[in-house]
């Protein structure tokens, strides 16, 4: 977990601890949304390369079609939010929320923009509070609809040399929906990063 | 008298945040450890009089803590603290013998107030 190069390992831990604080943001507001009891896992930050990305995904997520939903933010640091829906994710999601018929593919596609938003909104927040910065958002957009999850990140689409990466899985405790949340804070921005964690550690 | 506190969280920066919110003034002897099974076996020398404790935590998870303590017969007090704020982690813990459930990150006064309310600290 520590060989990471772009911070410390104090600034990891801090990093860690604020993710883990937006991550039960998140989490209970899909389980107010769903009405389900929500399993937390441990956030995971890795620091990544383009080429690699593919790879990280495929070993959160598992193989298979998925669809996601992505959401630029900025703040003290910008960088994109996906959430991932495996591909039998979205239909157990209409179910929960509640569709009694198998609903059509316009509204399953505003489903999941609403929920992303949702647990992006929570996640992010959470962690902006914490290092007491502002945080804006842009629209979200479904970048997949049912495509293999290699294609969703694809290397040459990325301009940047190194992100930090940070992972949340959701899942319900007594149904089978699952989705995950992979936060991608963009090189360049990351000295700004950098300097809030130390911030927010010398609070300690 | 010192009170023994022992803080249970594989984070050390939640460790540390935790450890930073107890009162000054409250006598007492801090133990920190990072996982479930080094809670327990703390717990099991008889020494623990309040016990700080993270819900997720990998291999032993704070549940698990909390159900192998009463199964012990929880002689210490236990204080959930977690990022976790679903309404039913906090029913969960505190039927699980938990005595309060603070969120993260902690606030120094609603430890305080917790603590004063059971008379660990006057």
């Amino acid at each position: 977990m520590s060989s990471n190069s772009i911070l410390t390992q104090e600034q990891q831990e801090a990093l860690q601890e604020i993710a883990n604080i937006g991550m039960g943001q998140a989490g209970a507001s899909i389980a107010q949304l769903l009405d389900h009891f929500v399993i937390l896992s441990i956030p995971k930050i890795v620091t990544m390369q383009p080429d690699n990305v593919a790879a990280a995904l495929l070993r959160t997520v598992g193989p298979g079609n998925i669809s996601a939903v992505r959401q630029a933010f900025h703040s003290i640091l910008r960088g994109e939010a996906v959430v991932i829906f495996g591909e039998q994710r979205c239909s157990d999601l209409a179910d929960l929320m509640g569709y009694e018929h198998d609903i059509d593919h316009t509204s399953e596609q505003e489903l999941l923009l609403d929920v992303s938003n949702i647990i992006i909104g929570a996640c992010l927040r959470g962690i902006a509070e914490q290092m007491k910065a502002e945080i804006g958002f842009s629209a979200p957009s479904l970048i997949a609809d049912q495509v293999p999850i290699e294609k969703l990140l694809p290397a040459d689409s990325m301009d940047w040399k190194n992100a930090l990466l940070v992972e949340v899985n959701f899942s319900l405790e007594q149904r089978s929906f699952a989705c995950h949340l992979v936060i991608l804070m963009i090189e360049g921005d990351l000295k700004t990063l950098t300097d809030s964690l130390d911030r927010f550690l010398a609070a300690y | 008298m010192t009170v023994s506190v022992l803080v249970v969280d594989d984070s050390p920066m939640a460790r540390k945040m935790l450890m930073r919110s107890l009162p000054e003034n409250w006598d007492i002897e801090v133990t920190q450890v990072g996982s479930g099974a080094e809670a327990i076996a703390a717990y099991r020398t008889g020494k623990i009089d309040v016990m700080f404790l993270d819900l997720t935590m990998p291999e032993m998870d704070g549940y698990q803590v909390l159900e192998t303590l009463r199964k012990e017969d929880l002689n210490c007090l236990v204080i959930v603290v977690s990022a976790d704020i679903q309404p039913r982690a906090q029913e969960r813990v505190l039927g699980l013998g938990a005595i309060s459930f603070i969120k993260k990150p902690v606030d120094a006064q609603k430890v305080e107030a917790i603590l004063k309310e059971y008379g660990i600290v006057l």
